[in-house]
């Protein structure tokens, strides 16, 4: 069995390649509020799917490359 | 601080007033003797009151908050336009996941509290003490549950909060 699983993102880097959007424009887009970005993008929420799917939608990419896993701790 | 734990925050004092009030005035009556223990009636009249008390000064506190809210936008984006001002506070207010999960998980802590309380009381009826004691200790465990709810749900605003953790 796989250990803890750490869910990472790259929102940061895809809103600077959006000319800099906003945490509060992402927000509004996404349909959620600015504190939520703002624990997504430091790791402290994991999003639904739903919500993932939709910040995928706002920078026009796959979820993979806006959220990906990485695998803490022993394997057993 | 976001709008959410700002209202935490008001919801926490608008408690703690609650509970030292009711603390204050149930123990000045228990000791002035005014109300028999065993009046059990009067009690629940003094609860029952007290939580219509509570109910309206939420409503109150919410009313002055929102209004607290609206000159604090406005002062901060150095507007009068009422449109931008809505659309501020519309973008302030949202309720999102984030906020539904750590309402869910922060009442079941307040659940938890109170049904410890109602626990508590039984088992205290069991060994003889006074009904009043033991109808007080169900009374303050809900209100109390109530308070812990809010301390837990700024401490995962704070802290985060993961799904299915």
């Amino acid at each position: 069995m796989a250990g803890n699983i750490q869910i990472t993102n790259n929102i940061r880097k895809l809103r600077f390649f959006a000319d800099e959007m906003t945490q509060q424009s992402l927000a509004e887009k996404a349909g959620v509020s600015r504190q939520t970005i703002i624990a997504i993008e430091s790791g402290k929420y994991n999003p639904s799917l739903d919500l993932a799917f939709r910040i995928a939608l706002v920078f026009g990419v796959k979820i993979g490359e806006v959220f990906d896993y990485e695998i803490t701790g022993e394997n057993k | 601080m976001c709008y959410q734990e700002k209202r935490t925050v008001m919801n926490l004092l608008n408690g703690i007033v609650f509970l030292a009030v009711y603390c204050v005035y149930a123990w000045s009556k228990y000791q002035s003797g005014v109300i028999e223990p065993g009046d059990l009636k009067s009690w629940a009249l003094i609860m029952l009151v007290f939580i219509g008390i509570g109910i309206v000064a939420t409503i109150i506190m919410q009313i002055l908050f929102q209004i607290f809210i609206a000159i604090s936008i406005a002062i901060e984006e150095r507007t009068e336009d009422e449109k931008k001002i809505n659309k501020t506070i519309a973008a302030n207010m949202v309720e999102d996941e984030m906020d539904k999960l750590i309402e869910l998980k922060s009442s079941k802590v307040s659940f938890i509290f109170a049904g410890i309380g109602f626990f508590a009381g039984l088992i205290a009826l069991v060994f003889n003490v006074p009904e009043v004691i033991v109808l007080n200790c169900m009374f303050l465990s809900f209100a109390a549950g109530s308070l812990l709810e809010g301390i837990y749900s700024m401490y995962l605003y704070r802290n985060g909060v993961k799904n299915g953790w």
